[in-house]
């Protein structure tokens, strides 16, 4: 694999693609055990609907799992080239 | 592409290295031609009935509401008669594990016939190609318009299609948002140009999407983003159903005049006229063998049995057929895995019909007051204080009777005369129970908790606590 650079394209879904299922998952995990409504027992000074909560959250989630996702294609290619210092990446 | 293998099985053939190789190689653009047959016929069925129950379901009424909509703001989802709260978001999770269960199933006994009819990237993509090429036309005529210099006619036709396609996908983004919203209050508010921020984000995310997956990525979708394609090996034995192309009766290839005899020449029956290349939406040669990237959608079988017709030769030089089969061997419908996908799919499926025929649309929590074990009263009695919280999942609003039991001669008390709780609603109150010392035998007794609706006795649940006293 490391013998052959990566296409950005390729290296973008490898960040976006599966982050955007956990974040699925997570915002329904998330919001089924906790209602928005309750979160903010104080309120807040946002006027913003259910369905503007659960957007946020979902795309909170997002960029949490795509971090986490960077993270793994980073370690991933430098591990790799450190097994073969001759290849190059990009 | 490699050659067919000298002893004429259809094994893959393709090393890791070169499957490696394509991921990585650069995509050029597939021009599918446009196929007729039995299987294509199978496959616009399946698009237009899959497509038809997307677009019209959420405008079907059940009940004075939405047939199916995922309330999302009011936080219930009803599924015709069914409304599910996020309490029972087990049984979803339950739906999820079913259906990839079923795929598991399907997909051992009849490999990958949900990418080829069912698969949403399938559907919109053929819907897709549909619209590609009612306005650019056939696939030559795609492919010489795309290789000529920009000029007017082209800006033109290539600005219809997109905005058809755009068009297409905020539709298909509206939809989606109607899932989980009202419709008809969305379409009510859409041609009032009031939609909410949050919901004019949706429709452009999923028609963006839309319009980015079926018009533009297409087979790389399959090949590259989808996790299913990747894994769906693992389910094949020998057994599977594949779409297999019969080296031994194809090869060796070559073009001939229709009217000379192939075993004179000393050719098979492929004559190499490439069409089964040229309809297959993902681009690849099936007489390289069982490929991961074939989504057996079947349109080389339909394209190759008409060219066999023409040529006067039987039907089936690419077919579906199994690797047992084609070895010559006996081929088995029956077998442990298929046995064992169908009794594990059967156990989740029978336990999860019988939960939701005898779930309760009632919930009873029982929370005791952390702040004291317990206190005794001016008259002697052990007393424990509880917190109630009692929702109701029905439509309708009930009133509910409450009664205790599990140690002799205890008292309910409580400052709430009537329980009478709302559909969908909540109601918390504090009771308290109290039970003579010389009636308790532990420090801890069972006491259950019983609440019945007083219209509706099927509407009953039990919950236990502890009681504590001082021995």
């Amino acid at each position: 694999m490391a013998d052959q650079p990566i296409p950005k394209f390729h290296k973008c879904i490898a960040v976006l693609w599966p982050s955007f299922l956990t974040a699925i998952v997570a915002t329904g995990v998330f919001f089924s055990a906790f209602d928005p409504a309750e979160l903010f027992p104080f309120g807040t000074d946002l006027e913003i609907s259910r369905l503007g909560i659960y957007t946020i959250g979902f795309l909170v989630f997002w960029l949490i799992t795509a971090v986490s996702a960077i993270g793994t294609l980073y370690f991933a290619i430098s591990n790799c080239l450190r097994n073969h210092p001759d290849s190059r990446d990009q | 592409m490699t050659a067919p293998n000298a002893d004429g099985s259809a094994k893959p053939r393709t090393s890791d290295e070169q499957v490696e190789e394509l991921l990585y190689a650069r995509q050029e653009k597939i021009y599918p031609r446009e196929v007729h047959g039995l299987y294509a016929r199978l496959r616009v069925l399946g698009v237009t009935g899959l497509l038809g129950i997307y677009y019209f379901l959420p405008w079907v009424q059940w009940d004075s509401h939405q047939a199916v909509l995922f309330d999302l703001p009011a936080r219930k989802f009803h599924i015709f008669s069914i409304t599910l709260w996020p309490q029972d978001f087990i049984y979803l999770a339950a739906l999820l594990i079913i259906a990839g269960l079923t795929l598991f199933f399907v997909t051992a006994l009849v490999g990958r016939v949900w990418c080829g009819y069912a698969c949403p990237q399938t559907v919109w993509t053929e819907a897709f190609l549909w619209i590609e090429r009612k306005v650019e036309g056939t696939r030559l005529q795609q492919q010489k318009l795309d290789a000529m210099p920009m000029n007017a006619r082209k800006l033109r036709i290539k600005a219809t299609k997109h905005f058809l396609w755009v068009v297409f996908s905020a539709w298909t983004g509206f939809t989606f948002v109607g899932y989980f919203t009202p419709i008809l209050d969305l379409g009510h508010r859409l041609l009032a140009f009031q939609l909410g921020p949050w919901e004019i984000f949706w429709v452009i995310f999923y028609g963006f999407a839309t319009y980015g997956n079926a018009g533009w990525m297409r087979e790389q979708v399959c090949k590259y983003m989808c996790p299913y394609a990747r894994f769906q090996s693992a389910m094949f034995d020998k057994d599977t159903l594949i779409i297999s192309y019969l080296p031994g009766r194809g090869e060796p290839r070559g073009s001939r005049k229709r009217s000379t005899d192939p075993a004179a020449l000393g050719l098979g029956d492929c004559i190499d006229c490439t069409l089964c290349v040229q309809v297959c939406p993902t681009g690849i040669d099936i007489r390289n063998g069982l490929q991961y990237e074939c989504i057996a959608c079947s349109a080389c079988i339909d394209a190759c049995d008409d060219v066999m017709d023409k040529m006067g030769y039987e039907k089936g030089l690419i077919t579906y057929t199994t690797e047992n089969a084609i070895e010559g061997r006996k081929a088995h419908i029956i077998r442990p895995r298929v046995v064992i996908y169908a009794m594990i799919l059967l156990t989740i499926m029978s336990i999860f019909a019988y939960s939701i025929a005898t779930r309760t649309a009632l919930g009873l929590d029982v929370i005791r007051d952390r702040n004291s074990l317990y206190r005794e009263t001016s008259e002697g009695l052990i007393e424990n204080v509880y917190t109630l919280k009692i929702l109701n999942m029905d439509k309708a609003a009930h009133t509910y009777k409450l009664d205790v039991s599990g140690i002799p001669g205890i008292e309910l008390d409580s400052d709430t005369r009537e329980i009478r709780v709302e559909s969908g609603a909540v109601m918390e109150f504090p009771v308290r129970l109290r039970a003579d010392e010389s009636d308790l035998d532990a420090r801890s007794s069972k006491v259950t908790f019983g609440l019945v609706a007083t219209d509706a006795p099927e509407l009953a649940i039990q919950e236990e606590a502890r009681f504590l006293g001082p021995n």
